[in-house]
């Protein structure tokens, strides 16, 4: 990691100023507040009784009246935002961030019909937002916050502490020095400072979570505040950093400014906000605000934080929760739900930079099946092109593609290649043809299509931010445009914070200019998100929208969830990397990117066995799991470490493709609703305080907890197992007491993982090659029954890859446990065209104490066997758990099961 | 009846179910009845019930593959929607139709089957030929060894004899000479001669504390160590004869860098007078007498530096690198110091414009090589004082050796006893023994370090390539036969090349020649005889080149034999033939050469990467492992790994780069056509014959 070549907050102008800022800066007051269009309307002015600066000409530093607008939304949701007043003729528009808010949220708004005015510490006005919530705007001094109505306990608050400072536009004067120097580039900055920042705090929180991404905890450490060292801010600026530091608030690809709090006495509230500058987030410690005279509740634990934007508007969300789960609904209704990702997609990728040439694809291939080892899709990086020249191919490597493909595919194996925005400059290459002549590529700041270094050198970038280009570039992924595509292929994008060699702090200047005159600092965290965006659009067409896309992207966005995959970018070969890898998945997952994972085994450097094969472990359990490698590594794939570990890495990819029946019953369910696959604890036992912080382990779904292993030679793990469940080992069947700590054994087989009693989970036991061939085989169900013999679970199956579930073409079962009996009950629409002729082969009793040994099958009548068996079927183990055989009911049908 | 997935030789196993209605799983973690067989439920964790269904994990099922042979399956495979039997028994739900091509694939592969017999029985005649004939070639070079060692041993008697005997002739003739001269001066200027000494003398009184500082300073160092006995006459006596009688000097005369002998004697530290020597011991490497002429002349002379101690130029100690280089037995005259000198200088030049221009146009290919062979020549130069320096070291070991001594010296060198103990006095023989220990360790060294390393060492280059351009340059010595030359052509030239030279070398006549001149030439030239017999002096000279030359080039074949015969060539010392030989294969722009025992690279035009130096072999003896490659930027060491198989020719059939920098290769080779594994094959063949549906035999 290159420290010098990034800007720190001191460097950084806009944050320099906002961090100096002492409370009560702010001098606003909103006035002439109206319903207007079912929204709150206010002014916020500047009053003239403070003349902080009665030696200057009072017209030059008298700032013009600010517009509020708050709106209230179903389900929790308050959206204000403050910009410049166009009655005044700012010198231009602000930029807001369009096509991120989905269309669907602005049919939950709450047309607001009146206000109430009261009175706390000064003049308010009070808005309705929630059952039992209100919102109020206080006057003067200006504040936004809500709170409970009864107990009028606040939740969540905006400039409490007066921080807020809004830069408005101005025409640049004599004197004026508006440039900006980092290390060798100036930045012009022809519209001078526009930076907004402010303070938000959050109530009856014990700590906050979110803003990705950074290679931190899953808590955010104060950065600020007396007793903290002191620390940058949470900086939010998609980068290509390359060998990013592991416990760091740097930012790397992403950002998604969205943060979440959680308390034992509140729950869980959240703060969004749409801008897409760079932004910098302080999480100010206990005591920050000693010397300020401002006078809080006291008897509610408050977590202040601060936050800086170089430019846009101030588009904001409160999310009042209060439950882990409500808050993340929330957001999701504001920016979207994960996409349904095809079953593929759920299973093992593997990926290196690079596989060479069509031989060395084979050999890959053919060595999974020689060593029975499932896989669902084979990558190609950036060497197979002609020259870096996306959508072309190497044919001196790679002389057959469609045949390539077709051959994987013929064993159920699909192929993702990438494309990067970067476009080499070759007059002879067809996409820099065509984009230099239309005008689509990114300007720089005086007109001309910018110029960086990327990997083929000179390159320029698709200004993605325009919806026409968007669907240009989309159209170049049609079979007949992408030479050497086949239906099998899928995309990854990879370079797209963008990441410019050549360019401050490795990205491209701020002052370049986009679609609309918009400065590249205004929307520059959003740049990957459209470039993601155009990609999946793209794939989306060229089978007349009837086949999921998937696209794995590297810089993401609020939104990014609609269009695909994102990994964690460059990480590396170390512990440290694969325990971090945790909550930084979480934390994606937590602001609503759930299908997200790590590079198994680490980008950079060469993992040592035991590493590779605990990181194989790991990955097994969260939402994407893709081994990938740095070209200058060593091979790494599962077979090269000898026999034994090749057992080990074989049983790890095996576990997740057993457990890919409620891997994808989750995914569609973070589509339905936005709650993750993969959860921290506390989102399940948000009343179970040892839990908050607690990122070694997380959830999969209700029903798994998974302790990861990120220690050489660990001979056992310390789990905390939450709340009074019984916790049933899955390695051997052992009962564990929830409520405390264990210490569990560990051998290098496995990582300790539990199924949470009280809950059903559906696995597929039998292997195969990949996803393709498991769609007929029948289920096994492990049932774990809690304190009063009973459990549920659901499970989830439609096609795997079309948009028909959409029409209602799925299989959506309820399993019920209860009094000896288990019932399915359908949870689909009872028009449902999908069909499945699964069965169940196999259902697991966890705690079950019985004393029968036969269970009848309704409505056939059938009696089947109850016998002891494997919980996993794993050469020499010995039956231990009670196991009904064979009772082969369909899954798609209405049945219950008897213990007799 | 069959039970569907399970294999001929395993039915047995199931047999029982007939009879007691109950088996065990094989894993004996459960037990099965007979409806359990096969029902699509797992019983069995290892699989034992379900042969025939995708039920268990671990299973395997079975396929016939009548007309081809059969195939054992991961159970992962049955009904999964992929024929992966060719008999299509894997896919029997009826989801897809699956076409019988055993016939088809089962012919293809018998004809492969086939074909690979062939090739095995045919690469089983080489490999048993090669085995004979690596047995007979070791045996060979072994004896070859044993006689060259011997040889050796003679010939350092020999040479020593001869140097001996040059050194006396030489001296005999200075003194003549000097006599001569003497003579002449003192008639023509006697009377001069009286008044000058009167001078001299007042000059020494005057310069004592000077004298007698440089005599601290250079004392230790200007006189060899066998001359030092003469001048220790001066610390009693106070004054001593100038050796040829010329005169005579005090102790403050010594080294005042005023001539006062006209032989020198007086000033072996200085360059004063125009006949002496300076001694430089050269600690590290061998001493060197060099002419007066050189003390303080701006030029570095000693590989010391001891003979510019002014401190106008700064001497780097060059002794140690130098001394690796030792034994280089030359006959360049002194005269061509100088100017060699400038000829490694100009090679250093050629070096670094070879470095600026890097992958330049073809022509460079040629030059390439040239600096090294100039500064080859520039560095034998340099080392050519050592022997021609020896005229002056007077040693009275060899004057004590009485011919019958000499004669059982012989006689127990030929035995192979006590030689050492016999050479331990024999001051510069030692040092050239010194200079052979360096010299192996150096040969080794050198032939594993990198062209870089080369480079850098400027003209000092690897001691077998040196030899081989000595070879080309001396006709006479072809008879010691090729050495093996970094130089890859030279180094693809067969063992057999190297055999047949070895033929002529172990006809002893040649030793026996050099032993008969050298014990007529002591017993006929009389070193005290004055006037010298020149044409003999010239004999006993050019003898002594020849022998040293010869025993320069047996060391040499010596260390390259032993180094050959270390090496691992496989329990039947199968790949004895691969020593000395390159293999090579072009794979787009590349050429890759692989040298078993040596090293494998990569030559993009006449740019060179070391893929690695020959480590060993691996899987017993079926890897060949080459390791400690050119470093990659950013990356390891390179590396390759050659697996072998077998093939009626050595050919490299295969090379690939798999993870960065880390290459693997396949080459065939007979060596790989073992026995047992040819029976193997054509078991397999029988096997497949034999379950051949009737009618269809293609036999």
């Amino acid at each position: 990691w290159k420290k010098e070549e990034f800007r720190n907050c001191n460097q950084t102008p806009f944050c320099k100023r906002a961090r100096s800022r002492k409370p009560q800066h702010c001098n606003l007051i909103a006035t002439d507040v109206t319903i207007n269009d079912g929204d709150l309307v206010a002014k916020l002015i500047t009053p003239n009784r403070f003349e902080q600066n009665p030696d200057q000409n009072s017209t030059d530093f008298q700032p013009n009246p600010l517009i509020l607008s708050l709106s209230v939304y179903q389900d929790g949701i308050l959206r204000f935002k403050i910009d410049e007043d166009p009655v005044y003729n700012p010198p231009k528009k602000r930029f807001q961030v369009p096509d991120v808010v989905v269309s669907e949220f602005e049919s939950k708004k709450l047309w607001l019909q009146r206000y109430t005015k009261g009175v706390i510490d000064g003049e308010s006005f009070f808005v309705y937002l929630f059952d039992g919530y209100e919102a109020v705007v206080r006057s003067d001094p200006f504040e936004v916050f809500v709170r409970e109505q009864s107990s009028g306990k606040r939740v969540v608050s905006f400039n409490t502490h007066g921080l807020f400072d809004f830069e408005q536009l101005r025409v640049k004067k004599e004197g004026d020095e508006w440039e900006e120097r980092f290390r060798t580039h100036t930045d012009s900055r022809p519209f001078g400072p526009q930076s907004i920042s402010f303070d938000v705090s959050f109530y009856g929180a014990d700590f906050v979570y979110g803003i990705p991404e950074h290679a931190t905890s899953l808590v955010l450490k104060p950065t600020k505040g007396p007793g903290v060292e002191e620390s940058e801010p949470y900086r939010l600026f998609n980068l290509d950093v390359f060998e990013y530091l592991h416990e760091s608030p740097f930012g790397l690809y992403g950002s998604i400014p969205f943060m979440l709090s959680h308390g034992k006495s509140h729950g869980t509230s959240g703060f969004f906000w749409l801008n897409a500058a760079e932004m910098q987030i302080d999480v100010l410690g206990t005591g920050w605000d000693a010397e300020s005279s401002i006078v809080l509740p006291s008897d509610q634990k408050r977590i202040d934080t601060l936050w800086m934007s170089e430019a846009g508007i101030v588009d904001a969300f409160f999310f009042i929760g209060p439950k882990p789960k409500d808050v993340v609904k929330q957001y999701a209704s504001v920016t979207g739900t994960s996409a349904m990702p095809q079953l593929f997609a759920t299973g093992y990728h593997q990926c290196r930079w690079n596989y060479r040439d069509e031989e060395d694809v084979k050999n890959v291939d053919s060595k999974f099946d020689e060593h029975d080892i499932p896989y669902d899709v084979l990558w190609l990086d950036i060497e197979h092109t002609d020259g870096k020249r996306y959508f072309t191919w190497d044919r001196a490597l790679f002389p057959h593609p469609e045949e390539m493909q077709k051959d994987l595919f013929s064993r159920g194996r699909r192929m993702v290649t990438i494309v990067d925005p970067h476009i080499k400059r070759d007059d002879n290459y067809h996409i820099h043809k065509e984009a230099s002549k239309n005008g689509y590529y990114v300007k720089d700041a005086s007109g001309k299509d910018f110029d960086g270094w990327c990997w083929p050198g000179s390159s320029s970038y698709i200004d993605m931010v325009n919806p026409e280009i968007r669907s240009w570039w989309a159209d170049k992924f049609a079979y007949s445009e992408y030479v050497g595509s086949t239906p099998s292929l899928y995309i990854w994008n990879d370079m797209n914070e963008p990441s410019v060699f050549n360019g401050p702090e490795v990205t491209m200047p701020r002052d370049a200019l986009h679609y609309g005159k918009v400065e590249h600092r205004e929307l520059h965290n959003a740049y990957g998100y459209y470039f993601h965006m155009a990609t999946s659009e793209g794939l989306l067409k060229r089978e007349g929208g009837k086949d999921r896309p998937f696209v794995l992207s590297r810089a993401f966005f609020p939104g990014t969830q609609r269009y695909g995959t994102v990994w964690t970018g460059d990480n590396i070969a170390e512990w440290e990397h694969l325990r971090v890898s945790v909550p930084m998945i979480l934390t994606l997952g937590l602001t609503g990117i759930t299908f997200s994972g790590a590079d198994v085994g680490g980008f950079f450097g060469n993992p040592d066995t035991e590493l590779l094969v605990r990181w194989y472990q790991v990955a097994a359990y969260l939402p994407f799991f893709r081994g990938h490698a740095h070209h200058d590594t060593k091979r790494r794939e599962p077979w090269l470490f000898g026999e034994r570990n090749t057992e080990l890495m074989r049983d790890a990819i095996r576990v997740r493709y057993t457990y890919l029946p409620y891997f994808y019953t989750l995914f569609r369910e973070a589509n339905v609703t936005g709650v993750p696959v993969a959860r921290p604890l506390w989102m399940e036992f948000p009343y179970v305080e040892a839990t908050f912080n607690n990122d070694e382990a997380f959830m999969v779904g209700t029903g798994l907890l998974v302790q990861g292993v990120y220690a050489q030679r660990a001979r056992d793990a310390t789990v905390y197992l939450p709340s009074d469940h019984t916790w049933y080992d899955l390695r051997s069947g052992t009962a564990y007491k929830g409520g405390k700590t264990q210490k569990v054994e560990v051998t290098d087989a496995d990582i300790p993982v539990f199924q949470r009693s009280g809950t059903i989970i559906p696995r597929k036991d039998r292997f195969r090659r990949s996803t393709v061939q498991m769609e007929n085989d029948p289920y096994t169900l492990v049932i774990a029954v809690d304190g009063s013999g009973s459990a549920e679970g659901e499970l989830y199956i439609d096609d795997g890859k079309s948009y028909e579930f959409k029409e209602g073409a799925y299989i959506h079962r309820r399993f019920i446990f209860s009094n000896g009996m288990l019932t399915s009950v359908n949870l689909a629409p009872s028009t449902s065209k999908f069909e499945s002729d699964c069965t169940i082969e196999r259902i697991i009793l966890l705690g079950h104490t019985t004393k029968s040994k036969t269970a009848r099958i309704e409505p056939s009548n059938q009696v089947t066997d109850i016998e002891l068996g494997p919980l996993q079927i794993r050469s020499g183990v010995r039956s231990s758990v009670l196991t009904i055989r064979k009772p082969n009911v369909r899954v798609s049908d209405d049945w219950n099961i008897k213990l007799l | 009846e069959n039970i569907l997935g399970v294999a001929p030789k395993d039915e047995e196993y199931y047999k029982v179910l007939s009879s007691s209605g109950t088996i065990k799983c094989r894993d004996g973690s459960n037990s099965f009845t007979k409806a359990q067989l096969n029902d699509d439920f797992c019983d069995c964790t290892d699989g034992t019930d379900e042969p025939g269904t995708s039920a268990c994990p671990s299973g395997k099922f079975y396929c016939r593959n009548a007309g081809h042979s059969p195939l054992s399956v991961f159970s992962s495979r049955v009904n999964d929607g992929i024929c992966d039997c060719c008999d299509g028994s894997d896919e029997y739900d009826g989801k897809v139709k699956c076409t019988n091509t055993c016939w088809e694939a089962g012919k293809v592969a018998r004809d492969r089957l086939r074909k690979k017999i062939a090739t095995f029985r045919e690469g089983l005649t080489i490999r048993k030929h090669e085995v004979e004939k690596a047995k007979l070639s070791a045996a060979k070079d072994e004896e070859e060894l044993s006689r060259l060692k011997n040889e050796e041993n003679i010939l350092k008697g020999l040479v020593h004899q001869l140097k001996d005997r040059k050194e006396q002739i030489e001296k005999a003739e200075e003194k003549e000479r000097i006599e001569k001269e003497n003579e002449e001066k003192k008639k023509k200027e006697a009377e001069e001669a009286k008044l000058k000494e009167q001078k001299s003398e007042e000059n020494v009184v005057e310069q004592e504390s000077a004298g007698s500082k440089s005599d601290d300073e250079a004392g230790a160092h200007d006189h060899s160590p066998s001359d030092e006995e003469y001048y220790k006459v001066l610390s009693s006596s106070g004054t001593i004869k100038c050796r040829d009688g010329s005169n005579s000097f005090t102790k403050a005369q010594i080294n005042d860098d005023f001539c006062d002998c006209t032989d020198g004697t007086d000033e072996p530290g200085t360059s004063a007078c125009p006949f002496g020597k300076f001694y430089c011991r050269n600690s590290g490497h061998s001493p060197l007498s060099v002419f007066s002429s050189r003390v303080n002349d701006g030029i570095c002379d000693c590989c010391d530096g001891s003979d510019e101690y002014e401190g106008k130029v700064k001497c780097t100690n060059t002794c140690w690198e130098a001394g690796k280089d030792l034994n280089k037995a030359h006959t360049d005259t002194e005269a061509t110091v100088t100017h060699n000198d400038d000829e490694r200088d100009a090679s250093i030049d050629n070096i670094e414009e070879e470095h600026a221009e890097e992958n330049d146009g073809p022509s460079k290919v040629a030059h390439e090589h040239d600096p090294k062979e100039s500064s080859n020549a520039a560095h034998e130069h340099d080392h050519s004082h050592a022997p021609g320096s020896k005229e002056e070291d007077a040693s009275e070991d060899a004057d004590s050796l009485s011919r019958e001594e000499l004669g059982r010296v012989i006689g127990e060198r030929w035995t192979g006893k006590k030689t050492e103990e016999q050479h331990e006095d024999a001051g510069t023989a030692r040092h050239n023994d010194n200079g052979d220990d360096d010299n192996d360790d150096d040969n080794e060294y050198d032939d594993t370090s990198d062209n870089g390393h080369d480079e850098e060492y400027g003209g000092y280059d690897t001691e077998t390539e040196e030899d081989h351009h000595k070879y080309e340059d001396d006709d006479h010595m072809n008879d010691v036969g090729d050495d093996h030359s970094s130089d890859s052509h030279k180094y693809e030239s067969d063992d057999e090349i190297d055999m047949s030279d070895m033929e002529s070398t172990s006809n002893p006549s040649w030793l026996e020649k050099i032993q008969q001149t050298v014990r007529k030439f002591l017993d006929a030239v009389n070193p005290f005889q004055t006037p010298v017999d020149t044409s003999e002096s010239e004999n006993v000279r050019k003898e002594y080149d020849d022998a040293s030359g010869k025993l320069s080039k047996i060391q040499s074949r010596i260390s390259s034999l032993t180094k050959k015969l270390g090496h691992d060539f496989g329990p039947e010392k199968e790949f004895y033939s691969l020593y000395g030989q390159c293999f090579e294969i072009k794979e787009n722009k590349y050429v890759y050469k692989v040298c078993p025992f040596k090293e494998a690279t990569q030559e993009e035009g006449h740019s060179r990467t070391r893929l690695g130096q020959w480590d060993k072999f691996d899987e017993s003896h079926r890897v060949m492992v080459f390791s400690n490659g050119d470093k990659c930027w950013n990356g390891p060491q390179r590396s390759l790994t050659v697996r072998l198989r077998c093939g009626s020719k050595v050919e490299l059939a295969d090379i690939d780069e798999p993870s960065r920098c880390e290459y693997s290769a396949l080459l065939t080779t007979p060596s790989l056509c073992q026995e047992g594994r040819l029976k193997e094959l054509e078991d397999k063949l029988e096997a497949v014959n034999k379950d051949q549906p009737q009618g269809h035999d293609e036999l």
